[in-house]
């Protein structure tokens, strides 16, 4: 589904990203695991072009998104994203939120973007704040409402950009379960978290990045069991102590 | 039996409770009262001196000079007609201003988003330097006397045309700020939909720019209606040029000029009470 070919990505003199070659198959959930500053934001982020790979190749689906002459906006159709602050449209009702794409990308009619809204709200178990404004929701309520956004345009594959960082302790739990269901149903996922407990249930892959590389990856079992790198094991001792 | 739950306060109670619980509206406005009060009685006696029987050479010269001033050859039709035009360049000067400045804002947005279309960026900046960098009256005389020097056209299009390149300067400043203030993750979050560049502008971030700013905006408005008065230098019969055509055939400068103050006051405290209308709802509704 998504090829990635010796990725670099320089902000100035900084090098963040260093050659990173992945591979990420239909239907696989990877979770993305680092210590602060090594990369992992930058790295999906050069997944939907959001930040402009230095050099290197990205393929989606066999579309070489990083090609000069590459329509990003219909490959980004079918990548969703969830930030860590929500980044919800404030001046825009949830059910607004959520149907701005679907219609303004003219992939739904007025009343099927609405219709389809509905059933994602039910889904996501919020359909009795169809008519507020984000500032009366909660921040793991908002996050919720940012995954149905996200899904609203029925996206091929999510990533989630450290999805419950921003977030009290208690609210945690409702956004993992619904991105628990939603890696249940099938659909193909990245997510960069730092919730241990959320990579061993729900990941086919865990990669743990440092300093702009790839460290080391494999399914949870092996790399938070029997961790290889040194720099892995030094993380997991640090994180897996709380 | 327990107690009943405490009520959930809104948000918008909150913020509404921190406002000063209002006097009543005599206490509120006693000095206006007060104020206006000795106007009437000044005006009264002025107007009524001689039924009251009173010979008071101040008060008559007054009644005179009114007279003279307003009544007589309906002069104050000037004042009329010069509020007319007045409002007129505003409304226009204003519109054009809106205009340019959301151009020329989204220009220099697109050129700091890089953007940039270069020729085009540099001539806005050419003209947000030239512009804020001269006064409007010079701006004026220039754009009438030299510009539309040999030509014939309507001077209260020359004067909207001025005062609205003049205010489309200041309103491009306000609007980009207010672009710029929106949080980045908004136009991350509508890319990341796939939304073009454009669209996310229009749907998602000029929305909120506006409403940031509509203050300033506001502001400018005011700022524009007063700064309209000097459109006499090209000799436009707007509202000041008018009291000031009165003072020269009456050669009373106390009245005529009061007068033409005492409009732009009303209008201007008019506009602000709107403003702060508005302010009021935004806050209340400020949905961030
Ligand atoms: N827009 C930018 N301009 C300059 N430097 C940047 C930019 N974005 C990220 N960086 C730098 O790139 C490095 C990697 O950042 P990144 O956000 O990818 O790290 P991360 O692994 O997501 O960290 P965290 O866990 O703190 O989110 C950091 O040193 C950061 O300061
Ligand atoms: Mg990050």
């Amino acid at each position: 589904m998504i090829t990635v070919e010796k990725l670099c990505k320089n902000f100035g003199s900084l090098s963040v990203l260093k050659n990173i070659d992945a591979e990420i198959k239909n239907g696989e959930k990877i979770v993305i695991v680092g210590p602060s500053g090594s990369g992992k934001s930058t790295f999906l982020r050069c997944l939907n072009l959001l930040d402009q790979p230095s050099a290197g190749r990205i393929m989606v689906d066999d579309v070489e998104i990083t090609a000069e002459d590459c329509d990003i906006n219909s490959v980004r159709q079918k990548m969703g994203m969830v930030f860590q602050h929500f980044n919800l449209f404030p001046h825009l009702t949830v059910v607004e939120n959520i149907i701005l794409a679907p219609y303004q990308l003219k992939k739904l009619n007025k009343d099927d973007a609405i219709k389809r809204a509905y059933e994602l709200l039910d889904r996501v178990g919020l359909r009795e704040k169809a008519n507020e404004y984000p500032i009366k929701l909660s921040g793991g309520q908002k996050q919720r409402i940012a995954i149905a956004r996200a899904l609203a345009m029925n996206p091929e594959i999510m990533l989630f950009d450290e999805p419950t960082s921003a977030l009290d302790p208690e609210m945690i739990g409702e956004v993992l379960d619904v991105m628990q269901e939603l890696a249940e149903e099938g659909m193909t996922m990245v997510v960069v978290t730092h919730e241990m407990g959320f990579a061993r249930k729900v990941a086919s892959r865990v990669m743990f990045m440092d300093e702009g590389r790839i460290v080391e990856q494999g399914t949870p079992d092996e790399v938070f069991g029997n961790p290889k790198n040194d720099r892995t094991k030094l993380f997991l001792s640090k994180v897996l102590d709380h | 039996m327990t107690e009943p739950a405490e009520k959930h306060e809104s948000i918008e109670e909150v913020v509404f409770a921190y406002e000063p619980s209002p006097e009543p509206f005599w206490k509120r406005h006693i000095y206006d009262f007060i104020i206006a009060a000795v106007f009437l009685v000044f005006a009264l006696i002025t107007a009524f001196s001689p039924q009251l029987g009173l010979d008071m050479p101040f008060f008559t010269k007054l009644r005179t000079n009114f007279i003279n001033d307003f009544i007589v050859e309906n002069r104050f039709m000037w004042l009329v007609s010069g509020l007319g035009t007045t409002l007129i360049i505003t409304v226009m000067a204003t519109t054009l201003g809106l205009t340019l400045g959301l151009t020329l804002a989204i220009i220099k947005v697109l050129d700091y988003n890089g953007k940039r279309i270069f020729f085009v960026t540099r001539l806005a900046e050419y003209y947000l330097t030239v512009i804020r960098g001269t006064p409007v009256v010079v701006q004026l005389m220039i754009i009438y006397y030299v510009i539309f020097g040999s030509i014939s056209v309507s001077k209260i299009l020359v004067a909207a045309l001025a005062f609205g390149i003049n205010s489309g300067a200041y309103v491009a400043e306000i609007i980009r700020a207010g672009i710029l203030a929106v949080d980045r993750g908004q136009m991350e979050a509508g890319r990341s939909l796939g939304l073009t560049y454009g669209v996310t502008m229009q749907k998602i971030i000029l929305p909120q720019a506006f409403k940031n700013v509509l203050p300033a905006l506001f502001n400018e408005l005011i700022t524009l209606l007063k700064e309209t008065a000097v459109a006499g230098y090209i000799a436009v019969a707007d509202l000041a040029r008018a009291g000031d055509m009165i003072r020269s055939r009456t050669f009373d400068p106390l009245l005529p000029l009061f007068a033409v103050a005492a409009v732009y006051l009303v209008m201007v405290m008019g506009l602000t009470q709107v403003m702060s209308k508005i302010e009021r709802r935004l806050r209340r509704s400020d949905n961030r």
